[in-house]
């Protein structure tokens, strides 16, 4: 059995990282409820959004523009917007994101302009050597619509001069309060889907885009692009937080399992030291008398 | 009296939800009414002045919008924009200063997409700071309800 004084630094050191993981537990879950906040106010928008779109996309006549996709090959350069947290200690938050950004950049032929959102991501790609071509480092905390338009802007200016031809975001989506997945969406060129065999009776619904359907287009699917990019940055922070309180959680539940078991070792330890001494006074009280009984 | 469903979301929260007699929001070219049982269409909107009856007659709600699009299908209208503010809720303060922020960095140089930034900051505080002052102008100003002539067009 370990010494006692051994036991005694585990326990005092165990209980010093459990008071960190306690405290960083209760500020990632008021943050979190602040989050969550933001979230529910933005679901609406972000899931009408998306509907919408698909829906106009369905309806929009047959036309050729930049956002769309197009048969003939445009430049092929990659733009990648991965969005990851400030700080780690959040389970396996940002490693599923930086492994299925690595994925993606293992796996694609093309070249990839790198956009990065959050420290951990910077340091993570800056570390391999790989390079980053803007980052966003303060856009994590605290995300607002105006950071999203910074970063929409940037990147559809890029997409617009025909410096990158296609635009992938990977962030964290939440499927559940308790699930989330990294997720990998094609934002652009806009994949459009064949158009179904429609039935000759069905009454098919015709959009008039105003002013035209170039125009329409033009202004929407910049919205459209933001919009995404808000949402994502939202729920990529409420994950985030998420995440860090159920690591911390746990951490701290593991921490007190650990101490509970330091404790009865340690009172064990304790008892036998006790018992030894007894034994040990006892027996020399034992000799003492037997040879003053002796004499 | 007809009228049609309107839902109106931004990205904070959902506007308004429920029937309307009558909406006007800031086209690309120019204001468009909506009533009900209107032509099927997509509406590309920019930075203006949106009005509101919610009953024939009725008053009119004012409000300032930012970018986005309306879609309208079936006697049913959805709004979608990433900001939409009520005159009452509007920061005149912090429009101010928003409208003075921009016209300062127009004065710099500044790339073209700094350029259009800020032009639609700009934009977007000059419409809240018109809305403004419809909250506190007297009420047979605010009869005359002008039409949005503020925002750059494209």
């Amino acid at each position: 059995m370990a010494g006692l004084r051994e036991i005694k630094n585990r326990i005092r050191s165990i209980e010093d990282t459990r008071k960190i993981t306690s405290a960083m537990y209760m500020i990632s879950s008021t943050k979190m409820k602040k989050a969550k906040q933001a979230l529910e106010a933005t679901e609406p928008y972000f899931y009408t959004l998306q509907s919408t779109i698909d829906r106009i996309l369905r309806h929009l006549p047959d036309m050729e523009h930049i956002y769309f996709e197009s048969p003939e090959v445009r430049q092929r350069k990659i733009g990648l917007l991965v969005i990851t947290d400030d700080k780690g200690l959040a389970g396996s938050y940002n490693h599923n994101i930086l492994k299925m950004a690595q994925d993606f950049l293992d796996r694609t032929e093309h070249e990839v302009d790198l956009f990065v959102v959050g420290e951990l991501g910077r340091q993570y790609f800056v570390s391999k050597g790989i390079h980053i071509h803007e980052n966003f480092q303060y856009t994590v905390q605290n995300p607002t619509f105006n950071r999203a338009r910074w970063i929409s802007e940037t990147i559809l200016d890029k997409y617009q001069s025909g410096g990158i031809g296609e635009l992938h975001v990977i962030y964290t989506r939440m499927e559940s309060s308790m699930q989330s997945v990294a997720e990998d969406k094609q934002l652009l060129p806009i994949r459009r889907a064949p158009t179904a065999e429609i039935p000759a009776d069905v009454y098919q619904e015709e959009f008039l885009l105003m002013p035209s359907a170039e125009e329409a287009v033009d202004a929407i699917i910049p919205n459209y692009i933001t919009g995404f990019i808000y949402g994502a940055l939202v729920q990529s922070y409420y994950t985030a937080h998420n995440a860090r309180m159920m690591a911390m959680e746990s951490a701290t539940n593991n921490a007190d399992d650990l101490l509970r078991d330091l404790k009865i070792m340690y009172n064990r330890a304790r008892q036998a030291e006790i018992t030894q001494e007894i034994t040990e006074v006892c027996g020399g009280a034992k000799a003492q008398q037997m040879s003053r009984n002796g004499k | 009296m007809s009228v049609f469903r309107l839902k109106i979301i931004t990205s904070r929260r959902i506007f308004y939800e429920g029937p309307c007699h009558c909406l006007i929001i800031p086209g690309l070219d120019g204001e468009q009414a909506v009533m009900a049982h209107h032509e099927e269409m997509i509406i590309a909107i920019r930075a203006g002045e949106m009005r509101l009856q919610v009953e024939e007659n009725g008053d009119w709600e004012y409000a300032a919008v930012g970018q986005g699009f309306c879609q309208i299908a079936h006697n049913r209208a959805v709004l979608l924009a990433d900001v939409i503010e009520r005159p009452e809720e509007v920061d005149a303060n912090r429009a101010r200063e928003a409208l003075e922020r921009a016209r300062e960095k127009l004065r710099q140089k500044q790339s073209v997409q700094e350029y259009h930034m800020t032009q639609a900051a700009m934009a977007r505080a000059l419409v809240r700071l018109k809305e403004t002052e419809r909250f506190t102008a007297s009420p047979d100003r605010r009869q005359s309800g002008s039409t949005g002539g503020y925002g750059k067009s494209r």
